[in-house]
């Protein structure tokens, strides 16, 4: 294949691009599981940062953790029957609901949490608990799953199976719980993914929302950052990066299934 | 051992060369793909000026490859030459082979008008704005498209499309025109229509056209030469009358429309179908099958794959008959009745009859062959007569 | 079952009766009321009153009504919206010309280590704004590998985290994995033969790029454009953690709210940003269709 200069230039920028993206998060990686960050690698390495870091911040690790699980819950069994309505009766009222529902995701984080301080700020005991919280995520997570929910049970032809199964006698819960839900699961697992990557992710929602008592991983993380310590930031970022990682390489493998199968067709001219 | 065009008989003495058309040559062309895919195998092929050459195949046969070899889409392997005219152009991309390209998709730009996508070439060619307009609108007067000169593109039908396809493709005046199954994507009837036109434009500019099809009407119809391919090799070459009465292979024979097909057997010089003897010297067209399967020369011993069309079996009285099959179904097309027939053969064949002719479902019918009209080819010789022909 | 068979008046249930029947499979009115309640309850409880409630918030303001309009009669905070526009809209432009020439090599090119690179590029699409801007730091910060490759080359470490170049950086490095994933997508689709077509007709290589590829991505790139831009105007970690002078709109917001408790002001220019970014979004459905505007947000 003749590959001019054309090819490489874009080639480097593309390299550039990557390393751009992918040094920092190297960088702070290794920063904190270095013994001397400012001397570099010869001083060593060490989990001593990332155990002072669990000290510190376990509480916010864990409430991020619990947080994201409540959130899949809470997002699943309100989500996944709304999308149910959406898709089979589309009518105006309907419609105009999933605009309002979608409005969280366009609207800024803060302006949210100020919305909800405002409303919600005077009921002490309510205001201070991981609950609190717990309402922001979901907002802001809930139109995901209902999305992704929504698309697989349009592609479903949900109509002829609920006919089919109520043909041989099948009630309603029955019909919803053993032949549509099983059926939409593709989308409530990808819509799952997407649902706790978000919640664990969160921050400008969580930042306004937050008390010294009710601090999520990323809340803990700005704290650390603000505190100026290197290795105890970069050993931080490290802990929410092994967390992530994982989730974000399963949406994209999630996303792309066929890729592998279709770069191997390419060539093959069929004429 | 391979069909090469020099070595047909038959296509050199049909006068296919016109005045004014760039002659193309393809010389030791293969093309295999980066991911080991051998699509074409070795050939060579030569296109007289001013043919319209038909390169005919089912899908996965090479034909596309060979038209985007020509056009500068893709290149050979090393060692593989192609020539316009005195031009090697063997290592020119395409946008300097000066060739016209009709896409199955046709290909017109949406984000632009039709007058703009037809004159496009002539902008790249920087040719001045006025010379541009005036070539342009002749060419869609040329094509009937005139009034659809400022519409977008969504706004047109397949057919009209087409047309501006080709006005686009022929306003640069290329040295060759390369249509890549252009009619595929129209309906039965558009695609007579538009095939009737692009017939008569290609033999009114005189130019060198390669068409690529699937539809062995299109081909008999457009063609001056026909290229049937199988598998990245050429079949045959010929021109419609040669590979419709003389195929040399079965899967010519096939795939140009074969009609019916028994299996006999070859016994000394005739041809033996169940109690049938017919004298091979008899017979239209037959054709020996080589150790590898391919075909020339004279029929040799053994098993016979016997093909005939509606022409080749002409209904009789009982006692001129030399078989007998039952009637099992009847079609009514207009022009003729097409019955299907069992009892002859192991399969039902069918046969074309006058719409007049009284028949019905289940009624015996007699019949005897028509030697001329017969193609047999010998699939396998016996092993003793493989040694003695060799 | 004893629920459908109310809804449908009958005692008992009859198949001979169901099959065929289209309306029989149908749950009735009582239980898709059901079924949306909970979601109802929580958007209506957590989001819609409380809107409302800011809404009238704003009425609390020292100018009374006049408040709602505070972004523009404020010299200071037009100037912090002009300035958050300004950013947005250079991170924009930037994100496109780099992602467009990327996304389209990315999609066009195959060789190996592909789906590596496209694998890093994508990877901080669910960072939060604050580690976004920690990696601005360790780029460009007093430790940061730009510093240090400066360092060796001209002997001055140049450090800019803090600054309106750092902030800038930050932006593009949370836009650079939605909008590449956008064009990758917008360039898929594509048709070659195009491309094939002009070639045909003599057209060089930049002449393909202007006549034909860039017209066919136009709408994916406008798209993707508008999502970047709403993302950033709406961005906040990222200035937060970098804290520089450039005061860019949700960090006014915070301030006003939660030092000055200005908090009538606060909600003023939070409508007013939730109402640019929803515009933006908005075009962005009505461009392209449900799924873009879900697809590329999410973090940030």
């Amino acid at each position: 294949m003749r590959r001019g200069w054309p090819f490489y230039a874009q080639l480097g920028l593309t390299v550039l691009l990557c390393l751009f993206i992918v040094v920092p998060i190297v960088m702070s990686a290794l920063a904190g599981v270095t013994v001397n960050v400012f001397k570099g690698l010869s001083s060593g390495l060490t989990l001593r940062w990332i155990f002072e870091v669990w000290d510190l911040y376990a509480q916010s690790i864990l409430l991020s953790l619990w947080l994201a699980v409540a959130c899949l819950v809470v997002t699943t069994l309100a989500g996944v029957p709304l999308a149910y309505v959406l898709v089979r009766r589309p009518n105006r009222l309907t419609r105009m609901f999933e605009e309002i529902l979608t409005l969280p995701v366009a609207i800024p984080g803060l302006a949210l949490a100020l919305a909800l301080l405002i409303t919600y700020g005077g009921f002490g005991s309510f205001r201070s608990s991981w609950v609190f919280i717990l309402i922001g995520h979901v907002l802001f997570t809930m139109p995901f799953m209902v999305r992704s929910v929504a698309a697989v049970m349009s592609a479903m032809d949900m109509k002829t199976l609920e006919e089919g199964a109520a043909s041989l006698g099948a009630g309603f819960w029955h019909r919803f719980l053993h032949v549509i839900v099983p059926n939409a699961m593709p989308g409530i697992l990808a819509g799952a993914l997407m649902v706790v990557t978000l919640s664990i992710g969160e921050f400008n929602l969580t930042w306004m929302l937050h008390t010294p008592l009710t601090k999520t991983l990323p809340v803990g993380l700005a704290d650390s950052y603000a505190s100026m310590r290197l290795e105890i930031g970069s050993a931080y970022t490290l802990i929410f990066f092994v967390l992530i990682m994982p989730l974000l390489i399963a949406m994209q493998m999630l996303a792309n299934p066929g890729k592998k199968r279709r770069a191997a067709s390419q060539p093959a001219e069929d004429e | 051992m391979n069909a090469t065009a020099m070595a047909q008989p038959g296509s050199q003495t049909v006068q296919t060369e016109k005045p004014g058309g760039t002659r193309i040559e393809l010389a030791g062309c293969t093309k295999t793909f980066p991911d080991g895919t051998r699509a074409l195998l070795p050939f060579d092929l030569t296109i007289n000026g001013g043919e319209t050459l038909v390169l005919l195949g089912p899908s996965g046969c090479g034909k596309t490859t060979i038209l985007r070899l020509i056009a500068g889409l893709e290149f050979p392997d090393a060692g593989g030459k192609i020539t316009f005219g005195a031009d090697d152009v063997t290592s020119q991309s395409i946008e300097k082979r000066r060739v016209g390209m009709v896409f199955q998709s046709y290909a017109l730009f949406p984000n632009m008008t039709v007058a703009e996508n037809v004159a496009y070439g002539l902008k790249v060619q920087k040719v001045e704005r006025r010379e541009r307009d005036e070539r342009g609108r002749a060419m869609l007067e040329m094509m009937h498209i005139d009034m659809l000169a400022d519409r977008r593109i969504d706004q047109l039908s397949g057919g009209q499309r087409q047309r501006v396809a080709l006005a686009r493709a022929i306003a640069l005046r290329p040295r060759v025109l390369l249509l890549d199954e252009p009619l595929t994507a129209l309906d039965a009837k558009l695609r007579v229509t538009l095939r009737t036109e692009i017939n008569s434009l290609l033999r009114k500019l005189g130019i060198t056209a390669i068409y690529v099809t699937h539809d062995q009407e299109e081909a008999m119809a457009l063609g001056d030469r026909i290229v049937v391919m199988q598998k990245g090799a050429i079949a045959q070459i010929g021109t419609p009358r040669e590979i419709y009465r003389a195929p040399r292979s079965p899967f010519v024979a096939d795939f140009v429309g074969a009609g019916n097909r028994l299996d006999g057997r070859i016994e000394q010089n005739s041809l033996v179908l169940g109690d049938i003897k017919i004298g091979l010297d008899q017979i239209g067209h037959a054709v020996a099958g080589g150790p590898n399967g391919h075909h020339d020369g004279n029929a040799g011993q053994g098993v016979a794959d016997v093909y005939f069309r509606a022409d080749g079996l002409a209904i009789c009285t009982p006692d001129q008959g030399q078989m007998r099959g039952r009637v099992e179904a009847i079609s009514y097309l207009g022009e003729k009745s097409r019955l299907t027939v069992s009892g002859i053969g192991e399969s039902v064949i069918t046969l074309d009859v006058d719409p007049d002719f009284q028949i019905a479902i289940g009624d015996d019918i007699h019949c005897r062959f028509n030697p001329e009209r017969l193609t047999v080819f010998s699939r396998y010789p016996d092993a003793r007569d493989a040694a003695q022909t060799m | 079952m004893a629920l459908q068979n109310l809804g449908e008046g009958r005692s008992r249930p009859s198949f001979s009766r169901y099959f065929g029947m289209s309306r029989s499979a149908m749950a009735s009115p009582a239980t898709f009321m059901a079924l949306m309640a909970p979601g109802v309850a929580i958007v209506a409880a957590f989001f819609l009153i409380p809107l409302v409630l800011v809404a009238m918030e704003v009425t609390n303001g020292p100018d009374g009504w006049a408040t709602y309009l505070v972004i523009l009669t404020n010299a200071r905070y037009f100037e912090s919206l002009v300035q958050t526009l300004l950013m947005s809209a250079g991170v924009t432009v930037v994100a496109l010309i780099l992602c467009g020439i990327v996304g389209m090599f990315l999609v066009r090119n195959r060789f190996s280590g592909r789906s590596v690179l496209i694998g890093l590029l994508t990877l901080p699409l669910s960072f939060p704004g604050t580690v976004v801007g920690f990696m601005v730091i360790m780029l460009a910060g007093r430790q940061g590998a730009v510093g240090s490759i400066s360092n060796a080359l001209i002997g001055e470490k140049t450090v800019f985290a803090y600054e309106i170049a750092g902030l800038f950086i930050g932006y593009l490095y949370f836009s650079i994995p939605r909008v590449i994933l956008a064009v990758m997508a917008s360039a898929e689709k594509l048709d070659p033969q195009l491309e094939e077509a002009a070639r045909s007709l003599g057209a060089p290589r930049w002449r393909v790029v202007r006549d034909v590829i860039l017209p066919g991505l136009m709408p994916g790139l406008v798209s993707s454009g508008a999502i970047c831009f709403a993302t950033a105007m709406g961005a906040f970690g990222t200035a937060f953690t970098l804290a520089t002078d450039i005061d860019v709109l949700p960090m006014v917001i915070y301030t006003e709210f939660t030092r000055n408790a200005n908090i009538a002001v606060a909600a003023a220019l939070s409508i007013a940003l939730g109402l640019i970014t929803w515009l933006c979004l908005s075009a962005v459905r009505f461009l392209v269709g449900e799924k873009a505007d879900l697809a590329a947000r999410g973090g940030a």
